[in-house]
């Protein structure tokens, strides 16, 4: 091992030599700088190894020939070598990446950063307080001279603030020092951790200063405007060394020092950290500058870390994983961020699409902020997951909630960037010019933290558990995106055939249903992807991560891999959402109900975990305390994918812009992922109550209420898919009523209604979606007669609704019978009613389908339209022959499920005989009610046709053009308005109240938001004035007066 | 005046925090802590009869080698913020009159301040003094050649070589600590000699003439890029 | 009551001129103020430091004669605080002179001394 004294001596010599070289010399300079950096890289990484493999244990280095206390000495511990690791890694990455401007300002600007990382070496692995100081000091001022690298006015006032902020801040400092060297007779920190110094009010105040000191370097809310400003000012390849390398010192410095402060006022941090993240994220919610808001972000997450540190005694062991798993996330990507964004020099997010010049570019950014905001593979998701099941697990409920607020603030306006640089328009004036210096960092740190990720989840109990084949089979299909559609189309459907034939067997039996869905399912709507032409990129590596997301749900055994599977499905999803037309507020929206869904299934499981020695999903069976609300948060968690109302708004908007086959994938397959859920937590929770209200009651008035809202704003849609999308909210709405019966009969209508629902959404989206795929338009009044035309996608048309509308003979009714016999059962007649009367309205939208498509006249444009593709009817009619035969025989779906439920519910059982099934109520013969409805209406279709086969035709729009010229052509298309009588009547009930009373929250958030950096006014003596009033405030919170 | 009043309310009470800190002093009698070890044990283990200079130089040295970093890296920063251009360091410069007598006085003077320069860190381990004292002294001579005789010139040149070698040989001599003694900075890579002698003190004369060098060099270095700005407008 | 020794006056004039300075820096409104303003604040905390070192009676810590030699921890003030002072003291040195040149640069910019001339970052 080399002596970590090196890192100083060659960071130190190679800038004392840089002094020879004069403006010629620059060059050499340069290359030494890298050198070295590269070198002490070398030196750290070689440390973390030996930590990481030999059982090393930590070195104290001592200078000079006496022993600590009486000189300084360093410390390379475990944790150093982390750090150390972090911040030379970044310096030299960082310095590759400035290597140009670094250059152009000469040798001295070398010395800077050079000076700078070994500053942040020595204050990580000193154990001295006073030369903690003074290597702060050195940090600090190199800082403020690399913020000058470009000099105009912003950089200039940034630094200046920053040097004055750090004045004052470092007068603290060494007033604290000074003082704990008076009372302690001693400088080092090891000596002052042995001392209890919060005994005397002298001592007391001194640790009140230093630690204080320590906190406002980590610019805590709302003494952090200069903070916020340097982050803005500076070259972005400094604020990348800042936020990487300057901020993940401090932290350790926090880390190092805390102990010496008492419980109570690590409390007091902890809060101040937690106030910090919160508040920082609200405002970076109306932040447009990319610079300031990777400022507000970076501040938010330190201050993060700094509640995570300051509740290390809750916590417990397991606080070193979270904050390096945090923080490493954290450093990765927000250097990568601010990276591209001094690549791309744009003064708005919103011409973030630039972006899209670069693919390369494009991905890192992806990477950067999925990293950021913690979702699976990368290190912060298996960091905030430990970190909320320790918090909910010791019942730190409001930490929690604190933090799962804040994160949610940040993962909105970071995956509103997301969207803006994948779908905004492409600003013409702008392309970025890319640098190779300047773009292998990105890729690097890229690459990094993805392997970070995986080095974390393999250190972590429950993550080592994880599948991750799917995923990489995922991944796999980035490296063949070059080939075509249709090779890679082969190979998805090959590998989830592969996969479901491999491991059917080893599901139980409701599971089995499930992973049917989701793998046949998937393999029937990727067989429609093969109508499409070119490469598709991006589409399958999202598909196959959504199906291998759904697949995890299905063979999750801890509760980690369960909401690990349930997040990677939502990225997958999110982004195959955003590739439809005007997907960007639609996908954005998705996003956010998920991730503040999936915020409360893991809050949910982390409350579940409390006194669980094992985090196995079985933990489920057995809540002692708290049981209702691990229920509700739960159950509200999985119902933001079933869209119940309420939670719904996302939906309609996103699948009905999404692609022709991955509508019905969002649509069929991926909302029973939140049927899956639900029931899985019914069978594991049973029935709970909050005081005497039975919570699956409640259920059941949500379900019943989500059925009558989805199919009745389904009827007054305009557009096909629209008509669709909220006809599945409608649906849905009848799976939760069906789950929330928690009787055989309900569960059995539930589970069979899922599967009828997945057949048939997908049928029809895909039928609707030929449609469009031929007319380019969705609007229904823009179509008909198109049953010559499309006679294939009629007749798929027709028996979806047949079946949606639950009328004889097809399995649609069958359901509707059960669901009858259930309700009456249960006795739960009032939201019976509700639900009867939305069947009512389903039978009107399905007519518009019909009517408004198929029927009428042909519009002129539409004369040569041609039938829709053969790979997108394929599926149809695989679907359509499955449905027929369930129909026919629905003893044979519905005895099985039967079965499966008996060991969870056994009364109510039906009993079968053949095709003929018994209940109290009455029976049901499939077979013998399939012959006679043919019968009938063979019979009267004969009679009509023979009655009307000397029709007269008309023309479709001859009376309107005899009087006027429309204003708006399409209000004379017969199938406009349709509805019209009944919107006037009713209409009231479904006005946009629940998407207001989103957007209201949004305006809200919003508002706070703009009072909150008013604060921020720009003026670096007011940010003085913060500082004081801080360590003001915080000094009689602390000590309770003066 | 609302603003005011706040900040006088701040400063209040930042007042009164300082008041508590002010009250918990009670005037100690004796030394203690690791003051106490110094005090003791100085003498023999360090060899310098100015305590400071031991504490400064060996105990704390690894404060000073960093303290002299941040000179450095202010001279560095200060230097390409400035962008002055040291090529037209010869011509271009309007040479402004001086007084005669403070022409004349200086010319006398400066020789004098650089040998006090030299006298103060030479001797800082055995009287009151050291590196930077010395440094700056020699620094303020050059302060005062640059007021009174402005035509004089420095080469930037010589000063960042001397300021380089001075920093290199500093922290070589560290490292040669660490190869010839017991550890980075020790000053027992020379004899102790005998204490109270010149040379005495280990390394730490020849530390304090690299401080002091490196020191005056740096210091007479902003200030000379201070005045060709001004020069320059 | 106890005589009130040096070491209370001085220290207590340290923490006078370091609110003297903290003063400044927060009501001064010209650049230069504020950077003398910092500088009186350090020179504040400078005689604090000194200040806390000094035992009554005690002389320097500098053993230039036999007598200091032997049981010199009875007859010394504190050499440690000293050494910190001039660790302070220099870096109080870069940092005003850097705080200097930014005053410099942001006057070449606007030509204003003035702190709330300097705005244009915020929110």
């Amino acid at each position: 091992m080399v002596n970590p004294i090196y890192i100083v001596a060659v960071l130190l010599g190679v800038a004392f030599t840089s002094g020879f070289f004069s403006k010629k010399g620059k060059n050499i300079a340069g290359y030494l700088s890298m050198l070295a950096l590269g070198f002490v890289s070398f030196v750290s990484l070689q440390w973390l190894h030996g930590f990481l493999s030999e059982q090393q244990a930590a070195a104290q280095i001592f200078t000079t020939a006496f022993k600590p206390p009486f000189s300084i000495n360093l410390l390379m511990g475990k944790e150093e070598a982390v750090f150390t690791s972090l911040i030379n890694i970044m310096g030299l990455i960082g310095g590759l990446y400035l290597f140009r401007k670094l250059k152009e300002t000469g040798s001295n600007a070398f010395i800077a950063l050079l000076l700078l990382i070994m500053g942040l070496n020595v204050i990580v692995m000193t154990r001295d307080l006073f030369n903690l100081f003074v290597f702060m000091e050195i940090s600090s001022i190199a800082i403020a001279g690399l913020i000058i690298l470009s000099q105009n006015v912003k950089s200039i006032s940034s630094g200046f603030k920053y040097m004055l902020a750090g004045g004052l801040i470092s007068g603290m400092l060494l007033l604290g020092t000074v003082f704990l060297y008076y009372f302690t007779g001693t400088l080092n920190i090891d000596g002052m951790l042995q001392q209890n110094l919060n005994l005397v009010k002298g001592s007391s105040v001194a640790v009140f200063l230093v630690i204080t000191a320590i906190v406002l370097e980590l610019k805590p809310f709302p003494a952090n405007g200069w903070g916020v400003d340097v982050y803005e000012g500076a070259d972005a390849g400094i604020s990348a060394l800042i936020s990487s390398a300057y901020a993940t010192a401090s932290v350790y410095v926090f880390m190092k020092l805390i102990p010496v402060a008492s419980e109570q006022f690590q409390f007091l941090i902890a809060a101040i950290g937690i106030i910090t993240f919160v508040a920082s994220n609200l405002m970076g919610l109306r932040q447009s500058n990319p610079n300031r808001l990777l400022g507000y972000s970076s501040i938010s997450q330190i201050g993060l870390l700094m509640a995570i540190i300051g509740l290390s005694s809750v916590i417990g062991e397991s606080t070193n994983f979270i904050v390096i798993s945090i923080l490493v996330s954290h450093y990765f990507a927000k250097a990568g961020l601010f990276w591209i964004s001094g690549i791309i020099k744009t003064n708005s997010i919103r011409d973030w699409s630039v972006l899209r010049h670069s693919k390369i570019l494009l991905v890192s950014f992806g990477i950067f902020i999925f990293a950021l905001v913690g979702l699976p593979p990368f290190p912060s998701f298996f960091g905030k997951w430990e970190l909320i099941m320790n918090l909910s697990g010791s019942h730190n409920f409001i930490w929690v909630t604190a933090i799962l607020v804040g994160s949610f603030l940040e993962a909105a306006y970071m995956f509103r960037w997301l969207g803006y640089a994948i779908k905004l328009e492409l600003p013409s004036e702008i392309k970025p010019v890319i640098k190779l210096n300047k773009i292998i960092p990105v890729i690097l740190f890229a690459a990094s933290v993805i392997t970070a990720g995986y080095f974390t989840g393999m250190n972590h109990e429950y993550g080592k558990l994880i599948n991750y084949i799917p995923l990489a089979f995922a991944l796999a299909f980035v490296l063949i995106e070059f080939l075509p559609v249709f090779i890679k189309n082969t190979l998805a459907i090959a590998g989830l055939a592969l996969y479901f034939y491999l491991n059917y067997q080893s599901y139980t039996d409701i599971s089995r249903i499930f992973a049917a869905i989701f793998l046949l399912g998937g393999i029937l709507t990727l067989l429609a992807g093969y109508a499409y032409k070119g490469k598709r990129l991006g589409f399958f590596p999202f598909a196959l991560m959504m199906f291998a997301g759904l697949i995890g749900l299905i063979e999750a055994k801890s509760t980690l891999e369960f909401f690990y599977a349930w997040e990677l499905m939502t990225i997958g999803s999110y982004f195959l959402i955003i590739r439809g037309k005007k997907s960007i507020t639609h996908a954005l929206s998705y996003m956010l109900f998920s991730i503040g869904g999936a915020y409360l299934i893991m809050a949910g499981l982390g409350i579940a975990s409390i006194g669980k020695a094992d985090l196995t999903l079985s933990i489920l069976h057995q809540v002692t305390e708290y049981a209702p609300l691990v229920f509700i948060l739960l159950a509200v968690g999985f119902m933001t994918k079933t869209a119940s109302i309420g939670l719904h708004i996302w939906l309609p908007g996103a699948h009905a812009e999404a692609e022709a086959d991955v509508s019905p994938m969002v649509s069929a397959i991926l909302l029973k992922a939140g049927v899956f859920g639900l029931l899985i937590l019914l069978m594991a929770m049973g029935e709970q109550f909050i005081g005497k209200v039975s919570i699956p009651y409640l259920l059941s008035w949500v379900g019943a209420l989500t059925a009558l809202m989805g199919n009745m704003m389904a009827a007054f849609q305009e557009d096909a898919k629209k008509l669709l999308a909220y006809s599945s909210i409608g649906a849905l709405g009848y799976a939760v009523f069906g789950l929330s019966l928690m009787s055989h009969l309900g569960w059995l209508t539930a589970i069979s209604f899922s599967i009828t629902h997945f057949m048939l959404k997908a049928l029809l989206f895909l039928a609707i979606g030929g449609v469009v795929w031929r007319l380019k338009t969705k609007d229904m009044y823009k179509m008909g007669g198109l049953i010559k035309r499309m006679p294939f996608s009629f007749f798929s048309v027709l028996i979806g609704i047949i079946v949606l509308a639950g009328v004889p003979p097809l399995t649609g009714f069958s359901g509707k019978w059960l669901f009858y016999q259930a309700v009456m059962e249960k006795q739960w007649f009032l939201q019976g009613a509700v639900l009867f009367f939305s069947g009512i309205i389903a039978f009107l939208y399905c007519f518009r389908l019909i009517h408004a498509i198929f029927l009428g006249q042909l519009k002129d444009e539409h004369r040569n339209v041609k039938e829709a593709p053969f790979w997108i009817l394929v599926p149809q009619y695989i679907l359509l022959a499955v449905l027929l035969g369930f129909s026919f025989l629905p003893g044979s779906m519905l005895k099985p499920i039967g079965n499966m439920l008996l060991p969870f519910l056994p009364d109510g059982a039906i009993h079968w005989n053949g095709q003929l099934a018994t209940t109290v109520y009455g029976y049901w013969n499939g077979k013998t009610v399939m012959i006679i409805i043919v019968g009938i209406f063979s019979v009267v279709f004969g009679w009509l046709w023979f009655m009307n086969r000397k029709a007269r035709k008309i023309k479709q729009f001859n009376i309107v053009y005899a009087a006027e010229r429309p204003f708006r052509p399409e209000t004379t298309h017969f199938a406009y308005n349709f509805f019209a009588p009944y919107k006037k009547a009713i209409g009231f009930l479904v006005a946009p109240g629940i998407t207001n009373f989103w957007n209201r929250i949004d305006e809200g958030a919003h508002a706070v938001s703009d009072k909150f950096t008013k604060l921020y006014n720009g003026n670096g003596q007011t940010y003085l004035i913060h500082i004081v009033a801080f360590i003001v405030v915080i000094y009689l919170i602390s000590f309770g007066g003066f | 005046m609302l603003k005011n009043s706040l900040i006088l309310i701040l400063i209040l009470g930042f007042a009164a925090i300082m008041l508590s800190l002010f009250l918990s002093y009670t005037p100690s009698e004796d030394l203690k802590g690791v003051s106490k070890h110094y005090a003791e044990y100085g003498k023999e283990e360090v060899g310098a009869a100015n305590l400071v200079s031991a504490v400064v130089v060996t105990y704390r040295g690894f404060d000073t080698l960093g303290e002299v970093t941040i000179l450095f890296l202010t001279a560095s920063v200060i230097g390409f913020f400035l962008k002055v251009n040291h090529s037209k360091d010869d011509e271009n410069t309007a040479v402004k009159k001086y007084s005669e007598i403070l022409g004349t006085s200086a010319k006398i003077l400066i020789p004098l301040m650089v040998l006090l320069g030299v006298y103060v860190f030479i001797n800082g381990h055995l009287t009151p003094g050291g590196g930077f004292q010395g440094g700056a002294i020699i620094a303020s001579a050059f302060v005062l050649m640059f007021i009174a005789l402005p035509q004089r010139k420095i080469s930037h040149k010589v000063l960042s070589a001397v300021e380089s070698f001075s920093g290199l040989s500093y922290v070589l001599i560290g490292v040669l600590g660490i190869i010839l003694a017991a550890g980075f900075l020790d000053n027992q890579i020379l004899s102790l000699g005998t204490f109270g002698s010149v040379l005495s003190a280990g390394a730490i004369p020849l530390i304090y003439i690299l401080i002091g060098l490196k020191v005056g060099t740096e210091l007479t270095g902003i200030i000379s890029n201070l005045k060709e700005l001004q020069n320059e407008q | 009551m106890e005589k009130i020794g040096i070491e209370q006056i001085s220290l207590a004039f340290g923490f006078i001129i370091l609110m003297l300075g903290l003063w400044g820096i927060l009501s001064r409104k010209n650049i230069i103020k504020i950077v003398l303003s910092f500088t009186l604040f350090d020179t504040g905390l400078n005689i604090i430091i000194v200040a806390i070192g000094y035992l009554k009676n005690k002389t320097a810590p500098i053993l230039d004669s036999a007598e200091l030699q032997t049981d010199t921890a009875s007859k010394i003030v504190d050499p440690l605080p000293q050494a910190l002072v001039l660790t302070s003291i220099v870096i109080g040195l870069g940092v005003t002179s850097l705080l200097l040149v930014y005053a410099l640069k942001l006057y070449k910019e606007k030509k204003s001394l003035f702190i709330n001339d300097y705005k244009d970052l915020k929110w």
